[in-house]
């Protein structure tokens, strides 16, 4: 989205136009709901957490001065979400647990190719990263999230992202390694 | 090179973010270790790009508006009601303060309530003023400290987040 479109969208949610706050669920909603179920790894708690969010957004727009973007602004407020649900006790999971999960689903041509077991060991490897490492990997390989507007989401470094996500994706490869 | 140096950068060259310079990538093609390391990292690279993308339901910005509306209603009634409260509470005192100060003149003579129980509730605000004038400075040193204690756990959490550095 532009920056003069944000403006005037967010102008126009604070000024309580409904339609405008309904127009800013749907640009951003793709968005939010992926990052969070990525983390979560289940669809349900995914969709309270996300309208969680959109809650914070609305209740936030008052306060929020612009100074940064506004899709930078709502990852940050779904990085807040999902630490303070990183707070309640995960549920247990094991890379031997074929029991399906919600966030996983096979396509034809992933078991043509093989492909869903180690899809489905992935998640399940995910679920045990510690959050803000899940967080880090759901948010980097979804579409159009670059290391930058990450970085800037998360008040760090650009070289200190990059650090934490080769961190994420080695302990991934020890998990997955030890397990299998 | 050690296999642990190599080890470290795995994830960058899988990745795509470092091109493996001459040392490691000589230790690459002679350590089957690292080499298979390389292989799992790139093969991890490869799903984590193939990672499905969970869209929203269906009706998730309806829900969406609706728990808005919710919580903004639920806000509404709370104030509401702590208003309504307040106004009930100021309105008891000035009706009971002026009818207080018209028995006490004796301009007006209150005839439909018992003098006893007159007394009783001029007695019992007298003494309540009384109790709360006196501790007045305790109840204020007991408020700066909550309001300190509250201001320092703030100022050391502001800066706070999830990632070291």
């Amino acid at each position: 989205m532009q920056a003069v479109n944000e403006r005037e969208l967010v102008e126009r949610c604070r000024s309580g136009d409904e339609g405008a706050f309904r127009e800013l669920v749907d640009e951003y909603k793709n968005l939010v709901f992926a990052l969070i179920a990525r983390t979560v790894q289940d669809r349900s708690r995914a969709e309270d957490l996300a309208q969680d969010v959109f809650l914070r957004i609305h209740r936030g727009l008052p306060y929020f001065r612009g100074e940064a973007r506004l899709s930078t602004w709502i990852y940050r407020i779904v990085a807040n979400v999902c630490s303070q649900d990183a707070g309640r006790p995960p549920a247990p999971v094991s890379l031997d647990d074929d029991e399906a999960r919600g966030s996983v689903k096979a396509s034809a041509s992933d078991r043509q190719f093989g492909d869903f077991e180690l899809r489905d060991r992935l998640e399940k490897a995910i679920a045990r990263l510690p959050e803000n490492y899940r967080l880090l990997i759901a948010a980097h390989y979804l579409q159009g999230v670059q290391y930058e507007a990450l970085a800037e989401a998360l008040q760090l470094p650009l070289g200190t992202v990059k650090t934490h996500l080769h961190r994420a994706k080695r302990q991934l490869r020890q998990i997955l390694e030890s397990e299998l | 090179m050690s296999c642990s140096d190599v080890l470290d950068l795995v994830d960058a060259i899988a990745a795509g973010d470092l091109t493996p310079d001459a040392a490691s990538a000589a230790h690459l093609a002679s350590c089957p270790s690292c080499a298979r390391a390389l292989a799992d990292a790139r093969e991890i690279e490869r799903l984590l790009q193939a990672r499905p993308t969970p869209q929203p339901p269906a009706q998730f910005t309806a829900r969406t508006l609706a728990g808005v509306r919710r919580a903004r209603w639920q806000s509404e009634q709370f104030l509401d009601a702590w208003f309504n409260a307040a106004l009930i509470v100021f309105v008891v005192s000035v009706v009971g303060g002026v009818w207080l100060l018209l028995d006490r003149s004796g301009l007006v003579a209150m005839d439909t309530v018992s003098r006893d129980a007159v007394d009783l509730v001029q007695t019992f605000f007298l003494a309540t003023a009384r109790r709360v004038v006196a501790e007045l400075p305790l109840y204020a040193a007991a408020t700066a400290l909550v309001a300190g204690a509250v201001g320092i756990w703030w100022w050391a959490e502001r800066g706070v987040t999830l990632w070291d550095e």
